[in-house]
């Protein structure tokens, strides 16, 4: 297997095919970078056109994307409060704030070399485990996925904010809107109210663009001669080889690494899920915690290393048993048939050259990352926010209607974003926090569906959940991350006492 | 009212325009509505067979495939069906998900709406077991679930699809029951079956094709052994009469001007011996079975019956 | 001095609580179609949801008995509401008359209004956005954005 990975290196280096990995980041950081674009829709529009492409150019090309894009998610993550993709939700706790400091520059640094140093571990171990690792895949049955969404949920409890009352109300609305669509297992209409288009649920994209983008939008137009706003000369930036020094997060990237490819691997829970569960751990086992969501640069690190770190990992379920890991990878998956790659065991076989050279691409894209990223943020697109609030807010609405629409090709999708956004708007105002909503429309749905799976396998019994080590271990993490926290408060108020 | 003008203008101009059009036809790019995203099943179909279906129609006629997902491909079909029978807009159709629809929902159409022109591919549905379950032969499952009614349990794709017709099918010619496990998808149930999570499983041969070594593949639901997988015994041999299948062709609206299908139709029906679309259409996992016109329309037609039947005494939601 | 009582129930949060009991419990009306075991997960939550809300108002109120004001929504709402109608004008007008022309329209129109004036920014703008969208999207990757639905096909 390994040689197969070494012969397929000279066809990487063929120059169109490095082209297409150069280009894809480039895309990528731009897609990700615009409020209201994001790596899904990009690549879904991009799937059909690769056609008629050689299948590495097309594959360099999705790889660059993918790598691109969970970067430039962060750009107006840091800059605006709006993440450009799902995935970076996580990086606009610190983000902005730092931004806000006078530190985006540095923001945005930590956010490329961590967002690198994901995707390189991650690219590795898509080259090098992908076997073993689709193999601890298999061990997780509907059963056992229900317990890592409710591990998921779980840390909601740390996203609430300041109101527990309000950081609820948006849980539950999260998980509501989770349930609109067909009955995962009857296929009845839950909600649609006849509406074919809200049959298959509603994309996140188009809830993340609604919350997310509209509130800031509306922001820029409503006091248009305010000029506290963040721009470029007051990025802060020094040179990327000075910045480097200070970044001293090992563990929170090894830990994100980690925890991003864990998440990768397992279908269906994807990138920001991962992003949100690193920064947790970070904070919870960092030594300052109380800096944290104020502009704390360990925070950035701990999301962007873990979105990307599952760029990669997504692809081992996806190519070696046909389950894509996260959203994006389920349409690169798309890709991959295009071009007649069956995903399965035989992949390795059949088509070792095209597979083993994708996976340097992604090797090399996140590489190419750091080198692009770096001057790419804060040369060019920390410069577009000087332009005009109120020129900079009708440019953004007008992305974030191609954003919407291009993932299904309808209005419908507009509209429903837009009603998002009115919703966001007074979330916003009244300081409801968004991302439990997020957290709770990723796991809520997909929670119940493996409940249900698991409980008509098990023929009612409940039983079935705690029927395994897996199941066991995932309820014992849950339970630890809870009421731990609680636990050691009580502890270190105790000794304060004594 | 301006529907009305509409209609009178577009209706006129059709007449005006009828004798030459028709007879050159076509003489502008024919849109082909795919109700799934691109790089779904559906669409590496149409996509593969955009170019053989412009050879064979000539005249340097051009199709454009526009992808409507959403719905399981009912957005998709009833744009199509709705759309003017002018030739120039096409649609990919689905059995029996497309007709099951009809019946476990409203729909925008139904099995009237169409001009059927080809079905091309017939992927035979496929009876599985985990290598964990020790049931591999099918005797051993049928005496296994005579034995323990409902103790099998049984990973497929969405209920009122092709996996759990043949499922319905099982069941009546066994006498046998079983618990229904339906995943999103075959890829999920399969993953479910590799993982032992799931006892048994009815999916597709071209989703088993590249998983032989590490499921018990039981048989073939065809009547003839597969070209796709021709070591595969099918259900016949085995004494079990089992034929069922998931199936992807091409629709027009109903209406189309007669030599306008005639041409459309002897197109498709040419590409059941073009070597280069059958290889192409194998290198994605796509096994080709061309039904045209009337056999076609025929095919649509008894499988809503059968969904019928099956919703009549057993609904599915 | 305490406030009116109407000015009590104009407080924007208990409107919003407000708003989404009578929102959740319209909701909570088709769930009785479904069956238990589909309707569960939806009802919980709709039920949370009122019951959060409850809450929230019932603090709320107890806030404006303390005699504690409200922070307003916005300072300016005519430019809050202008910009949303705005944005759901240009959302129709593509649907209706057509991406293109919209988006050219729009871009300006939305600029000017809310503050930037010059005419030569505006312009430079508008071609840069709307051309680099269409040589990207139409004519790059062959992407259909809407036509106006008024001109029919």
């Amino acid at each position: 297997m390994y040689s197969d990975l070494l012969h397929a290196l000279p066809d990487v280096f063929a120059w169109t095919n490095f082209a297409a990995v150069v280009i894809g980041v480039i895309a990528g950081i731009v897609v990700g970078a615009m409020p209201g674009l994001s790596a899904t829709m990009a690549i879904s529009v991009l799937v059909p056109f690769t056609f008629g492409l050689e299948p590495l150019v097309a594959l360099g090309l999705m790889a660059g994307i993918y790598n691109g894009a969970m970067y430039g998610g962060a750009i107006p993550a840091v800059l605006l409060r709006i993440p450009g993709t799902p995935a970076a939700v996580a990086t606009t706790f610190d983000g902005y704030p730092m931004a806000q400091k006078g530190e985006g520059g540095f923001a945005l640094q930590v956010a490329v070399v961590s967002s690198s140093i994901g995707g390189i571990a991650s690219a590795f171990a898509l080259m090098l485990l992908a076997p073993p690792l689709s193999k601890v895949t298999l061990l997780f049955g509907p059963s056992e996925v229900f317990w890592v969404a409710v591990f998921g949920l779980a840390s909601i409890i740390f996203l609430l904010g300041g109101n527990p009352i309000k950081g609820l109300i948006s849980a539950c609305f999260g998980v509501f809107v989770s349930v609109i669509g067909s009955d995962p297992i009857y296929g009845n209409d839950r909600f649609t109210f006849g509406q074919l288009e809200l049959l298959d649920g509603i994309n996140i994209v188009i809830l993340l663009v609604g919350l997310y983008a509209l509130p800031p939008v509306i922001d820029l137009l409503e006091t248009p001669l305010k000029t506290d706003g963040v721009n470029s000369s007051k990025l802060g930036t020094e040179p990327i080889w000075k910045a480097l020094p200070r970044m001293n997060y090992w563990k929170t990237w090894l830990r994100g690494s980690f925890l991003g490819i864990w998440i990768g691997i397992l279908p269906g829970a994807g990138g920001s899920m991962a992003a949100f569960m690193s920064y947790n751990e970070a904070r919870r086992t960092s030594k300052h915690p109380e800096t944290w969501g104020e502009g704390e640069p360990e925070g950035v690190a701990a999301a962007e290393v873990a979105n990307n770190a599952d760029t990669a990992s997504a692809l081992i379920p996806a190519l070696t048993l046909g389950i894509p890991g996260t959203a994006v990878a389920a349409v690169m998956l798309g890709g991959l048939l295009v071009h007649g790659l069956q995903p399965g065991p035989m992949l390795f076989r059949d088509n070792p050259d095209i597979v083993f050279g994708f996976m340097w691409q992604f090797l090399f894209g996140a590489i190419l990352l750091v080198l692009l990223g770096g001057s790419l943020a804060t040369n060019s697109f920390a410069r577009l926010l000087n332009l005009p609030r109120p020129l900079l807010g009708s440019v953004i609405i007008v992305l974030m209607l191609i954003g919407v629409y291009s993932i299904n090709g309808r209005m419908f999708d507009v509209y429903l974003m837009l009603g998002f956004g009115a919703i966001g708007w007074v979330m916003d105002r009244l300081k409801f926090p968004l991302p439990p909503v997020v957290l709770g429309l990723i796991l809520g749905g997909f929670a119940e569906e493996n409940l249900r799976l698991a409980l008509r396998i098990g023929r009612g019994d409940p039983m079935v959940l705690f029927q395994n080590t897996t199941s066991l271990i995932l309820v014992a993490l849950t339970v630890a991350v809870v009421v731990g926290p609680t636990l050691k408060k009580r502890f270190i108020d105790s000794r304060k006492k004594a | 009212m301006l529907n009305i003008f509409k209609k009178t203008a577009i209706a006129g101009a059709m007449i005006l325009s009828a004798g030459a059009a028709l007879a050159e036809y076509p003489e502008e790019p024919i849109e082909v509505i795919v109700g799934y995203s691109a790089g779904g099943g559906t669409d590496v179909m149409a996509r593969t067979a955009a170019p053989f279906i412009e050879k064979y129609l000539g005249d340097g006629a051009s199709l454009v495939v526009k992808n409507m997902p959403g719905a399981s491909g009912q957005i998709g079909v009833t744009e199509a069906a709705n759309a003017d029978p002018d030739g120039y807009t096409l649609g990919t159709f689905n059995l029996p998900g497309m007709m099951a629809r009809t019946i476990d929902r409203e729909a925008g159409y139904d099995r009237d709406s169409f001009t059927y022109l080809a079905n091309v591919v017939n992927d035979p549905n496929v009876i599985v077991t985990s290598k964990e379950s020790g049931l591999d032969t099918l005797d051993k499952l049928l005496e296994e679930a005579k034995a323990n009614p409902l103790a099998v349990t049984v990973g497929m794709s969405s209920l009122g699809g092709d996996d759990h017709f043949a499922l319905i099918k099982l069941q009546q010619a066994t006498d046998t029951e079983y618990t229904i496990v339906p995943f999103k998808g075959s890829a999920p149930a399969r993953t479910a079956l590799l993982g032992g999570h799931v006892a048994m499983g009815i999916l597709n041969i071209s989703e088993v094709a590249e998983f032989q070594d590490q499921l018990n593949v039981l048989g073939v639901a065809t009547d003839e052994r597969s070209q796709f997988a021709p070591d595969l015994p099918t259900f016949k041999e085995q004494g079990l009469d089992l034929v069922n299948g998931s199936m992807r062709g091409f629709i027009a609206p109903a209406g189309l001007p007669e030599d306008v299908q005639a041409k459309l139709i002897d197109a498709f029906s040419q590409l059941s011996d073009d070597q280069e679309f059958l290889d192409a259409m194998a290198a994605t996992a796509n096994p080709v079975e061309v039904v045209t016109g009337e056999e076609f329309k025929q095919l649509t037609s008894d499988l809503y019956d059968l969904a019928n039947g099956v919703w009549q005494t057993t609904p599915w939601n | 001095m305490p406030e009116s009582r109407n000015s009590r129930l104009t407080r924007p949060e208990t409107l919003t609580a407000g708003g989404i009991i009578v929102v959740a419990a319209g909701f909570l009306v088709p769930t009785y179609d479904l069956r238990a075991i589909s309707a569960l997960l939806p009802a919980a939550m709709l039920i949370g949801l009122i019951v959060l809300s409850a809450f929230l108002l019932l603090a709320d109120q107890r806030k404006a008995s303390a005699g504690e004001d409200a922070t307003p929504m916005t300072t300016s709402p005519k430019r809050v509401i202008g910009a949303f109608l705005m944005i759901v004008s240009y959302a129709l007008a593509c649907d209706f008359v057509g991406f293109y022309i919209s988006t050219a329209v729009t871009i300006p129109l939305v600029a000017w209004t809310f503050g930037y004036r010059s005419p030569v920014g505006l312009l430079i703008a508008t071609v840069i956005v709307v051309g680099t969208i269409w040589a990207i999207f139409d004519f790059g990757m062959s992407q259909d954005f809407p036509t106006g639905r008024l001109w029919g096909r």
